[in-house]
C-alpha cells in the first residue's frame, strides 16, 4: 500500500494536519498547504452545489494522472484528504482508519485543543505505524 | 448510464459551449435559499426542458424554478470547480500532471484540456468510466473538424458564437448516445 500523503482539513477549511509518507507528491511550504487546504474546502463545497441530481455530497475521489485522492468528510465536518498512487484500492478504508486514529489519539487527548493544529506524538506513531508498518 | 451535461470553456475562462440533457428538477427537492440575490424571478416555464442547448450563452434565459442556478452560472461554477482543482494539481505533483476526474457520492466530472487550453468537461453518472479519451475524441473528430474547420466559424468564440452549429450539434448528440448505450 503506498499512501503519498495524508491532510486533516478543520470544518472552517483550516489545515491540521498535514504529513508525506512516500515519495511522489512535490513538498509546499506551509503556507502553500494552508491555500490548498483552504482552496479545496470551498470546492468541495461548490462541487455538492453543481450536482445534476438533487441531494448530491460533495467530492469524493479526485484523480489525476500521478495520484488519486479520497476525501472523506466526517458528520462534524472534518475532512481527511488521502493521496496515494492512481491504482489504489481501498482508500476510503484508509481514510475510515485514519479517522478512528484521529479519534483515539488526537480527541481523547486531554491537551488538543479543539480546531487547531495536531501536535500529538501518540497519533504521529499510530499514524506511521498503520501507514508504514515494516519501519 | 447517463449524461447530465457537457461544457467547453476557452482559453479566456469563457465558457463557449453548453449542452445538459437531464431534465432540471433537482431545485423541486432543494430547499430555497432566502436571500434575495440568489432567488431567480423568472416565470416558471410549465413543462421541463428535455434539452437544453445554450448555443448563444449571451442571450438565453432558460431558468427553471426559484433557487436553481441558471444554466450560466452553473457553468460559472464548474468553471470554478476544474481551473482550482487543475491548479492544485499542478501544484502538488508538478506541471506535467494532469487533473483527469473527481466523483462525488452522485455524479463524476470528467476533463481534458487540449494543448491550446481549450477546456471540456463533462458531466455524468458516478459508474461511468473514465472519459478522457472521448472528450479528446469530441475534440478531435467533432470540434476540429466542425468549428475549427469552418470557413465562416470566427477565430474566437466570444458568447460561444460559432461553436453551435448543427453538424457539430448533430455529431455532439449522436456520439453521446453511442456512450449512453455502452
Amino acid at each position: 500500500m503506498v499512501i503519498l500523503s495524508i491532510l486533516i482539513l478543520n470544518k472552517a477549511g483550516g489545515l491540521i494536519y498535514q504529513r508525506d509518507f512516500n515519495e511522489g507528491l512535490k513538498k509546499l511550504s506551509s503556507n502553500d498547504y494552508l491555500v490548498l487546504a483552504g482552496t479545496f474546502h470551498g470546492v468541495h463545497a461548490i462541487t455538492s452545489r453543481i450536482s445534476p441530481v438533487p441531494g448530491s455530497g460533495g467530492l469524493e475521489v479526485l484523480e489525476s494522472d500521478q495520484f488519486r485522492m479520497q476525501c472523506f468528510q466526517t458528520l462534524t465536518g472534518t475532512k481527511f484528504l488521502v493521496f496515494a498512487e492512481p491504482h489504489q484500492p481501498n482508500i476510503d478504508v484508509v481514510c475510515r482508519r485514519v479517522y478512528e486514529l484521529y479519534a483515539d489519539y488526537v480527541m481523547k487527548n486531554p491537551f488538543y485543543q479543539i480546531e487547531m493544529p495536531i501536535r500529538c506524538e501518540s497519533f504521529d506513531r499510530h499514524l506511521m505505524a498503520y501507514i508504514k508498518p515494516k519501519q | 448510464m447517463p449524461i447530465y451535461s457537457f461544457y467547453i470553456f476557452d482559453r479566456h475562462c469563457e465558457c463557449i459551449y453548453v449542452k445538459q440533457w437531464l431534465e432540471r428538477e433537482r431545485n423541486s427537492l432543494r430547499p430555497t435559499t432566502s436571500s434575495g440575490a440568489s432567488i431567480i424571478n423568472s416565470p416558471l416555464s410549465g413543462a421541463p426542458d428535455k434539452r437544453i442547448s445554450a448555443g448563444t450563452i449571451a442571450d438565453q434565459s432558460l431558468r427553471t424554478a426559484p433557487g436553481r442556478l441558471s444554466v450560466q452560472d452553473d457553468a460559472k461554477l464548474v468553471f470554478g470547480v476544474v481551473f482550482s482543482l487543475r491548479n492544485m494539481v499542478r501544484k502538488l505533483s508538478g506541471p506535467e500532471d494532469n487533473f483527469v476526474s473527481y466523483r462525488t457520492g452522485s455524479y463524476k466530472l470528467h476533463y481534458y484540456e487540449t494543448a491550446t487550453n481549450l477546456k471540456f468537461v463533462m458531466l455524468t453518472d458516478v459508474k461511468m468510466s473514465n472519459l478522457r479519451v472521448v472528450l479528446h475524441q469530441i475534440y478531435v473528430n467533432l470540434y476540429v473538424e466542425y468549428v475549427t474547420k469552418n470557413p465562416l466559424s470566427p477565430v474566437e468564440h466570444p458568447g460561444g458564437e460559432g461553436v453551435a452549429v448543427e453538424l457539430f450539434e448533430l455529431g455532439l448528440d449522436r456520439f453521446v448516445q453511442t456512450i449512453q448505450e455502452a
